[in-house]
C-alpha cells in the first residue's frame, strides 16, 4: 500500500513576506501571483485607464516590497497593498494630469451575452465609476475595499489609519452618493 | 422614486465587483510577476532614490552658502577699502635692493609727488640772487634756446 502524497501546504501570506525579506525571489513572484489581479480590479475601479493598469500593479508591488518594513501585520497584506495601490494612482494621476475617460474604455465592453443586458450593465459601471471618481478619496477606498474587494470593516480601518466605525461611515456616505448619481 | 428604480446596496456592490474586472482578465500576471521581481533585483532602492532626493536640497544649500560668503567678502572690502598710501607703505618700508623695477617705480611716483608739488612751489620763492653762478649760466643758455 502506497502512501498518499502528503499535500503541499500554501504558503500565508505573511510565510512568503518572510521568504521574501530573506532574499527569496520565487516568494515575491508567488505573492505578485497570488494578489496582481485583485489589485488591477481596484486600481481600474479607483479611476486607472485600462493601458495604465499593468504599470500601476507593478509600480505597487515595487512599493510595497521595499516599504515591507513599515508592515508589521496590522491588516492583510492584500489590504495593505491596495492601500500603496490608491497612492501610486494619486501620484501617476498628478504627473499625467489625466483624468479617466470610463464610458469609452475598453474595460467597459463587453463582448458576450445578451446585448441588450451588455448594454444596461455597461451603463451601470459607467455610471458608477464616474459617481466614483466624484467621491473624496477616502469614501471611494472604503467603497471599493468594501464593496468591490469585500474586505471587513476592522481590516481596512486599520489599514487606512482610522477607526472601524469611521470607515462605515466613510463606506455610507459613500454608497448615499453613488445612489444618488446613479439614479 | 419608485422601487423599480431604486438601486438597492446589493446592486450597487454587484456593479462594483464588475468594475475592473475586464482590465484584471487582461493582466498578464506571470509576465507581471518577472518583471516585478527583475526590477526589484535591477533597480536602485527607495533609500538610494531618497538620497538623489536630498542631494539637490544639500546642493542648493551650499550655493547659498557660497553665495552668502561671497557676498560677505565683497561687502567687507568695500566698507574697509585700504587708502593707497597703506599699500604703498609695504614696499616703502621694505629693503629697496628687494624691490622690484615697477615697485620702486610705484614708491618714486608716491613719494615724488608730493614733493614734486613743493618743489614747484619753492622754486617760485628762489630769486635770481639766490642761483650760483653755474645755475645762472644754465639759465642764460636755456632762454636763449
Amino acid at each position: 500500500m502506497t502512501r498518499p502524497e502528503p499535500v503541499a501546504a500554501v504558503p500565508t501570506d505573511a510565510a512568503l513576506i518572510a521568504a521574501w525579506r530573506g532574499g527569496d525571489e520565487p516568494a515575491a513572484a508567488e505573492l505578485v501571483r497570488r494578489h496582481a489581479r485583485a489589485l488591477a480590479r481596484f486600481l481600474a475601479g479607483a479611476g486607472a485607464l485600462t493601458a495604465d493598469v499593468d504599470d500601476l500593479v507593478q509600480e505597487t508591488f515595487i512599493r510595497a516590497f521595499r516599504g515591507l518594513g513599515r508592515f508589521r501585520g496590522q491588516c492583510q497584506f492584500r489590504t495593505w497593498l491596495m492601500t500603496i495601490g490608491g497612492n501610486v494612482l494619486k501620484d501617476a494621476h498628478r504627473r499625467s494630469r489625466r483624468s479617466r475617460l470610463v464610458p469609452l474604455g475598453d474595460d467597459l465592453r463587453a463582448t458576450d451575452g445578451d446585448p441588450h443586458e451588455r448594454a444596461v450593465a455597461g451603463e451601470a459601471e459607467r455610471r458608477l465609476a464616474a459617481g466614483l471618481e466624484r467621491l473624496p478619496r477616502m469614501q471611494r477606498e472604503v467603497f471599493l475595499l468594501r464593496a468591490q474587494q469585500g474586505i471587513e470593516y476592522d481590516d481596512i480601518a486599520a489599514a487606512l489609519g482610522t477607526t472601524p466605525g469611521a470607515a462605515r461611515v466613510h463606506y455610507h456616505h459613500a454608497v448615499r452618493r453613488l445612489k444618488e448619481h446613479m439614479q | 422614486m419608485n422601487d423599480d428604480t431604486r438601486l438597492h446596496d446589493d446592486e450597487l456592490r454587484e456593479v462594483a465587483q464588475r468594475l475592473g474586472a475586464r482590465a484584471a482578465e487582461r493582466l498578464d500576471v506571470e509576465r507581471t510577476a518577472q518583471a516585478v521581481v527583475t526590477r526589484l533585483r535591477t533597480e536602485p532602492r527607495a533609500d538610494v532614490r531618497v538620497l538623489g532626493w536630498i542631494q539637490p536640497v544639500w546642493l542648493r544649500i551650499a550655493a547659498l552658502l557660497v553665495l552668502a560668503a561671497g557676498a560677505g567678502v565683497i561687502a567687507r572690502s568695500l566698507l574697509h577699502k585700504p587708502p593707497e598710501a597703506t599699500a604703498l607703505a609695504a614696499p616703502a618700508g621694505a629693503e629697496l635692493s628687494e624691490l622690484s623695477a615697477d615697485q620702486l617705480r610705484q614708491v618714486l611716483e608716491a613719494v615724488g609727488q608730493p614733493g614734486g608739488e613743493h618743489e614747484t612751489e619753492s622754486s617760485q620763492d628762489v630769486s635770481l640772487d639766490d642761483l650760483s653762478a653755474p645755475q645762472l649760466r644754465a639759465l642764460l643758455e636755456a632762454l636763449e634756446g
